[in-house]
């Protein structure tokens, strides 16, 4: 073409921010990444072994046995996944919404089991006593998750971040 | 060319460029959802793979050994006169961890016992006697009539029911009825399902009895006199006795099942000492030392433990007036 091409074709710097959110907007998108890689993997880990995750799971009464089995031994690895994707910064955009999705599907669950009056929290190990069947911890598990999934909701509205792989293919610049 | 005409290939310029960088933006996004979703794949598949080759699909088929009903109404599950290690199980059979240790480890227990390669004590308890209705009332009638099998020696069948028909924490579970249905299942005479079907009435009205008369009325007592504090360290079992001395009548438990197991749960809780305190269940122990989570909660881990451990004794007689398959 005769006309002078407009984008560059090589990565040169990128433009000087046009204000101070465009400047803070990449590190606030990387801390979310890393904020919920983090609470993935500790949400992934601390369901070992897969017993316990299933016995999580049927907590929930929702599902019969055999998708309970699946759900808890791949639920835990799907976490450790998205985590990895996070971290590296892959897909940015989708892997946030995706981690956002999740968060409202236990916020779903937790809710569903609140209504039906179960309880979702064994107590099983800590046992003994006249211990509060969780009541109180609904209320935090529900106000958590909804902030773990405003970072994904951010992430995915805003995926521009640097040490991210999606930059060097040429995403989210 | 005009400047109308000049404005016109430039435009048209730019929308070919700006759909070039359209498509070329799809492209990339492809690529990445495509990289990401290859990512997911091979961690959940490798990692489900792995996790999986731990289960044994393979259920235990074949003779169980000697059941012997113990002083204390707990069961030991051993080939007569063998030198194995001893396998405690502490249960609740409204604990949903238990439940998914016995699903995922019933069998080797028993494989285990069958071989001769180990001693299994199965010491039903009651952790949640004192978690509201339905809870309490559903652990407690589950746990009396295990026991109630136990009498005939069909404990360990009637044990594996329970655990796979366990109701979900909040809704009313273990029904009379259901109780009663379920031990048809098991090898009992129709003599030994009548008294079982008996028992099971009796208990069921104890455990009503308890878990809405007698224990809100004595743990209101006790707030008032021993204060929340010192009520919260207490075992049930201690409550009740401080119960008897002040004006709560504990006798109707004398002689059930219901009893046994709540002065069963108390016991355990001083049993032990240390790291191998009882807190909570399922509590496995191998000659008197408590397995960690990854331990008991894997095929593998508790197949080891097993195989690794000594010789070890029962801590209890059996039972004198009879109970367990000749």
């Amino acid at each position: 073409m005769d006309t002078p091409d407009e984008s560059p074709a090589t990565p040169a710097a990128p433009p000087a921010p046009r204000s101070r959110w465009e400047a803070v907007q990449p590190w606030l998108t990387l801390a979310c990444r890393v904020g919920l890689a983090a609470v993935l993997v500790f949400a992934a880990v601390s369901k070992f072994p897969p017993a316990l995750s299933v016995q999580a799971v049927e907590a929930y009464d929702l599902f019969p046995v055999e998708i309970a089995m699946l759900i808890g031994y791949t639920l835990p690895l799907f976490e450790l996944a998205l985590a990895v994707l996070l971290l590296a910064g892959l897909a940015t955009r989708y892997v946030g919404a995706v981690s956002a999705i999740l968060m409202v599907l236990f916020i779903a669950g937790i809710v569903s089991a609140m209504a039906r009056g179960l309880n979702i929290d064994c107590g099983c190990f800590g046992g003994g006593g006249q211990v509060d069947p969780g009541e109180t911890t609904y209320g935090l598990s529900i106000a958590r998750d909804i902030a773990f999934a405003a970072m994904g909701a951010f992430i995915a509205a805003r995926p521009r971040s640097p040490f991210a792989l999606d930059r060097a293919i040429g995403l989210f610049r | 060319m005009g400047s109308e005409a000049r404005k016109r290939s430039r435009e048209k310029l730019k929308e070919l460029r700006e759909r070039e960088k359209r498509a070329a933006k799809r492209t990339k996004t492809l690529i990445v959802l495509g990289a990401a979703a290859a990512v997911v794949v091979l961690i959940v598949g490798v990692g489900y793979a792995v996790l999986n080759a731990d289960r044994r699909d393979a259920g235990f088929e074949g003779a169980l050994p000697p059941q012997v009903l113990q002083e204390d109404g707990s069961v030991v599950l051993a080939q007569e006169g063998v030198q194995a290690p001893v396998v405690e199980v502490y249960a609740d059979y409204q604990c949903p961890a238990c439940r998914q240790f016995e699903l995922l480890n019933g069998d080797v227990l028993k494989q285990n016992a069958a071989d001769g390669e180990a001693i299994v004590h199965y010491r039903p308890v009651s952790i949640f006697a004192q978690q509201p209705v339905p809870i309490s009332s559903n652990s407690l009638r589950g746990g009396a009539a295990a026991r109630a099998a136990a009498q005939h020696g069909y404990f360990v069948e009637y044990n594996d029911i329970l655990f796979e028909n366990q109701p979900t924490e909040g809704n009313e579970g273990f029904t009379v009825d259901e109780l009663k249905e379920w031990y048809r299942q098991t090898d009992a005479s129709a003599e030994q399902e009548g008294e079982f079907d008996q028992r099971i009435d009796e208990e069921a009205a104890v455990v009503t009895t308890f878990t809405e008369d007698y224990l809100p009325a004595l743990t209101e007592d006790a707030m008032a006199e021993i204060g929340e504090e010192t009520l919260g360290t207490m075992v049930l079992s201690d409550l009740i006795a401080w119960g008897a001395d002040n004006g709560h009548d504990p006798s109707f438990l004398d002689g059930t099942y219901t009893g046994e197991i709540i002065t069963a749960t108390g016991t355990a809780y001083t049993r032990y000492s240390g790291d191998n305190t009882f807190r909570g269940t399922p509590s496995v122990y191998i000659n008197g030392e408590l397995l960690d989570n990854n331990t008991a909660m894997t095929v593998r881990g508790l197949n080891e433990a097993i195989a690794s451990a000594d010789a070890g004794e029962v801590d209890t007689q059996p039972m004198g007036d009879g109970g367990g398959a000749e």
